[in-house]
């Protein structure tokens, strides 16, 4: 005799979607809503002039390929992350060669490079800021030992400075970040196996290339993904490095958008670049996180 | 009185069906043990009786009600975990009492219970230590202590002893066999090692491919298997198989070799069948052949010594057969030595259908 | 000439490589400590040609200036900011990670979408949600802004959770769940306490991202409920003479910061690798 009340299905079923409603509800807003706000809002005609909210049809994005600016914001972007994501990667990891052996004290010199990292890019720039002070910074004091004669550089001022300026500050600060990852990516390489190839009589580029990298690779990968994502958005470093001048010089993409959208208030427009920005970047990110295998 | 009853049960993990329709009665008080190869879906019957699983078809009653989509917590069971299962982060004591607090036990009542599980299964001066300072047995202990305080209708065991070394095991197994004589309450008990079934079950279920390929006594399945399977699952050394062709009342060996089958088998004359006999009903020839014993001439091939007995193979029929005797048989390789083989208790199998005839 | 005995080569390579160490060092470690000395001197010392390498005495007159002009207020609404916005995505984040590890809900596109919102770019996010905000009254005010930084937070905290939840053995749950726990109280009881030293390294590294955010504090506040990190960047101006406001404003704004990591160092390289490094 089975009792009256029996249940009829599993009374725990929705108890996953409770906890994801809360999380999803808020990703929503900072993913989806953000995407099709622009997407619409891009398709209108507003700016800080006019609230014209008829369909402006793909005048806004029409725009975006006579917009010199843009593309040279674009341009900038690209710039600093080929050059800075490759030293950054390279520096990272002869560091971690260097510290990979124990020896004595060694946390402490970890702890201690790991500091840039850790600090806000809001602050490393700021700080490189008064580093690079013409007169009172000791950059140029220091180089003008070496010089053996005073410097006067205006780091981030001089068009032909104030890119080194940038991408001297990014590799301080991020070069660390690399450093840690790598050191621990170095560490769990199995020690039987470069042993094994030390004694087969390879050499160090040989044990690299064939033992190490391939070892290393899936983690090495999602610190590049992670850098070279941050360093397409930069923002930080130069808003108080340079505040993308001179000029426009130092603009980049993240720069160039929020000067349009609260400088210009250029509602629409922004709305299109923003559209942009979003679909471009989700497009990669999945991509890339699907390819490079962080999604487990 | 049933205190566990399945009607019908099906389980599919996407196009995987795991259990494909099981019908099985517990009645109380009675010690189940569920055994099968991996793959043979016993634990996965385990999990939808305890409601980790969900069943895809079915019913399950657990004291005359219908649990089959209560909650576990609802089911009035206790299980016991193939890794123990506990929090590492809670001394022994509270381990035990986890599930009271759960259900809101008053403090007395917890801890006269928790003392009375520790001590039975002596692990009282351990109730402050944690997990982690435990041995192997001693965390088992503990996580079948934190099943009997629950006093559950059910008690249910997944695989207990398989994480234990070789000697721990038996000593474990004697401590569960125990613990049921004295608490008297059902238990499932799932395991792939035929030797607990054998020596723990009132009853063993023997699965095979989701399906239940024999149900019975411990010594009804070892003297009367069903099927190919099931004599082959059951007893070590294994069951011996020889293909035969049968004639009369007599099984023909491939050899030439001819043994007159005790009792009556239902195999038309001239059918080729499969003949399976146990070790154990292998002995060294006496004085005289006893009523149904078929003697055989054979040459010892291998000698295994296991102490009080000892393994002898030879080849007969083709095959290799194994023969367990008296240490004081012990012969050497290449021995002639005479045996009687009991035919009464040799089982007839059927080819094709694998069932026994 | 032959070659150095094996313990000599040895010696002479660990030699090295501590000149190394600590050139490398001090490289990485001046910028900081260049901060932190300029926040300690007097405008004499910070306006010296050639520059002043240390300050000849420790005054706080630096800080003093902050807290009585208001400005370290920044500071705390900054630690608000953060540690709400923290305690809210963990709580949310866990959940969420939970259900996506224990039910496979929504299978691994939904994990990778999750993440991959992790990975937009703020400066794109920031526009519409501007003008969301605008039109319900939450520009500069502690409830916008934690909201964002919530929003923003969450995907690392389910990615990082997601990873710290799949290591608890399955087992434990079913064990509790059988014992007499509900759905919920296994989350609170076993999950939650399995999980203690994950959630609390994920804590960390979320409030560090929080307390550090420039972009989205930038535009979304104004005087109430404005950042140290937007505070910093007032004292830029065009004579530089707010220097002693912008290094002391930083190493207040710094300090927490190593504080906080340095309780997670056996966490560090995990919580910045998003997990692919388990340590």
């Amino acid at each position: 005799m089975a009792a009256a009340t029996a249940l009829r299905a599993n009374p725990d079923r929705n108890f996953r979607y409770w906890l994801l409603t809360p999380a999803i509800f808020l990703l929503l807003l900072v993913g989806l809503f953000p995407l099709f706000y622009s997407l619409a809002v891009s398709f209108m005609r507003i700016d800080m002039m006019d609230t014209d909210t008829s369909f402006a049809g793909l005048y806004n994005y029409g725009n975006l390929f006579k917009d010199k600016r843009l593309w040279e914001a674009l341009g900038h972007t690209l710039l600093i992350t080929v050059i800075a994501l490759p030293i950054e990667l390279l520096l990272g990891l002869a560091m971690a060669y260097l510290f990979l052996e124990k020896m004595p004290g060694r946390q402490i010199f970890v702890s201690l490079l790991v500091l840039p990292t850790i600090i806000s890019p809001i602050v490393a720039g700021a700080t490189w800021r008064l580093l690079f002070d013409n007169r009172f910074g000791p950059i140029n004091q220091i180089l003008g030992w070496f010089a053996g004669h005073p410097v006067t550089a205006l780091w981030t001022i001089n068009p032909r400075l104030v890119y080194p300026a940038i991408i001297f500050c990014e590799i301080w600060q991020w070069t660390p970040f690399m450093f840690l990852i790598l050191l621990a990516a170095l560490s769990n390489v199995d020690r039987s196996q470069t042993e094994a190839a030390a004694i087969d009589g390879a050499g160090f580029s040989r044990t690299f290339l064939r033992i190490v990298l391939p070892a290393i690779w899936p983690v090495m990968a999602i610190a590049i993904l992670i850098r070279g994502l941050d360093l397409v958005r930069i923002f930080d470093i130069i808003w108080a490095l340079t505040s993308g001048g001179p000029g426009t010089m130092t603009e980049t993409i993240s720069v160039y958008t929020y000067a349009q959208g609260f400088k210009q208030f250029e509602t629409s427009y922004t709305a299109a670049i923003a559209f942009l920005v979003i679909v471009i970047l989700t497009v990669v990110v999945t991509w890339a996180i699907r390819r490079m295998g962080l999604a487990k | 009185m049933s205190d566990l009853k399945i009607t019908g049960l099906h389980k599919y993990y996407g196009s995987f069906h795991a259990v494909k329709g099981i019908d099985l009665e517990v009645p109380s008080g009675e010690f189940t043990v569920l055994v099968g190869p991996s793959g043979c879906g016993k634990s996965t019957l385990l999990r939808t009786i305890a409601g980790l699983e969900e069943a895809s078809e079915g019913t399950i009653e657990i004291g005359n009600k219908d649990v089959t989509w209560a909650r576990p917590r609802d089911r009035d069971i206790a299980m016991v975990f193939q890794n123990y299962a506990l929090y590492p982060y809670m001394n022994v004591f509270e381990n035990i009492a986890f599930g009271l607090r759960a259900r809101k036990f008053a403090t007395a009542e917890i801890n006269k219970r928790v003392n009375n599980a520790a001590d039975m299964l002596g692990i009282g001066p351990l109730l402050q230590r944690l997990p982690r300072e435990l041995s192997g047995g001693q965390r088992q202990r503990v996580a079948i202590g934190r099943a009997i305080v629950r006093d559950a209708r059910l008690f249910l065991f997944d695989e207990p002893l398989s994480n234990l070394d070789a000697q721990l095991r038996d000593d474990m197994r004697v401590e569960i066999k125990r613990l049921h004589q004295e608490l008297g309450r059902t238990m499932i008990y799932v395991t792939h090692d035929q030797i607990e079934a054998m020596t723990l079950a009132d009853r063993i279920v023997l699965l095979r491919d989701g399906i239940i390929e024999q149900l019975g006594s411990p010594l009804d399945l070892f003297e009367r298997p069903a099927s190919h399977f099931v004599a082959g699952f059951l007893g070590s050394p294994k069951m011996n198989f020889l293909p035969a062709t049968l004639s009369g009342n007599t099984a023909k060996l491939s050899d030439g070799k001819k043994l007159v089958l005790g009792g009556k088998r239902d195999g038309k004359t001239g059918q080729t069948v499969i003949l399976g006999i146990r070790p154990q009903h292998i002995s060294l020839s006496g004085k005289s052949v006893a009523i149904g014993h078929a003697r055989v001439a054979v040459t010892v091939e291998l000698v295994q010594p296991t102490g009080s007995r000892v393994h002898v193979t030879f080849p007969l029929g083709g095959k290799s057969l194994v023969a367990e005797l008296e240490s004081r048989d012990v012969s050497k390789p290449g021995e002639k030595i005479s045996i009687d083989i009991d035919m009464t208790r040799a089982i007839v199998i059927d080819p094709h259908s694998e069932k026994v005839i | 000439m032959s070659p150095l005995p094996f313990h000599r080569r040895k010696t002479v390579r660990l030699t090295l490589r501590y000149i190394l160490a600590c050139l490398l060092v001090i490289i990485f470690v001046f910028p900081v400590y260049w901060l932190f000395s300029i926040s300690f001197k007097t405008p004499d010392e910070i306006f010296a040609f050639p520059p002043v390498w240390y300050p000849k005495s420790i005054q706080f007159s630096n800080y003093m200036v902050l807290f009585k002009d208001g400005d370290a207020k920044t500071v705390l609404n900054s630690l608000i900011l953060a540690t709400a916005s923290t305690f809210i995505a963990m709580i949310l984040g866990t959940i969420a990670a939970y259900s996506l590890v224990r039910f496979k809900t929504g299978g691994e596109n939904l994990a990778v979408w999750i993440i991959s919102q992790r990975m937009m770019p703020p400066v794109a996010i920031v526009f519409p949600v501007f003008l969301l905000y605008v039109f319900f009254g939450w520009v500069d005010t502690f409830f916008g802004l934690i909201l964002l930084y919530t929003a923003f937070n969450l995907p690392y905290v389910i990615w990082m959770m997601r990873g710290y939840i799949e290591d608890i053995p399955l087992e434990l749950e079913e064990s509790a769940l059988v014992d007499g726990c509900s759905r919920w109280a296994v989350l609170w009881k076993v999950v939650m306490p399995m999980a203690r030293s994950g959630l609390f390294a994920t804590a960390v590294f979320t409030f560090v991202f929080a307390w550090n955010e420039f972009l989205f504090a930038l535009v979304l506040t104004r005087t109430e409920v404005a950042t140290y990190t937007v505070q910093v960047t007032h004292y830029f101006g065009g004579q530089s003479n707010f220097w002693a406001k912008i290094a002391a404003m930083s190493v207040l704004g710094t300090i927490p910061v190593f504080f906080a990591v340095a309780t997670m160092q056996r966490y560090l390289v995990r919580g910045i690798s998003m997990g692919a490094v388990k340590g």
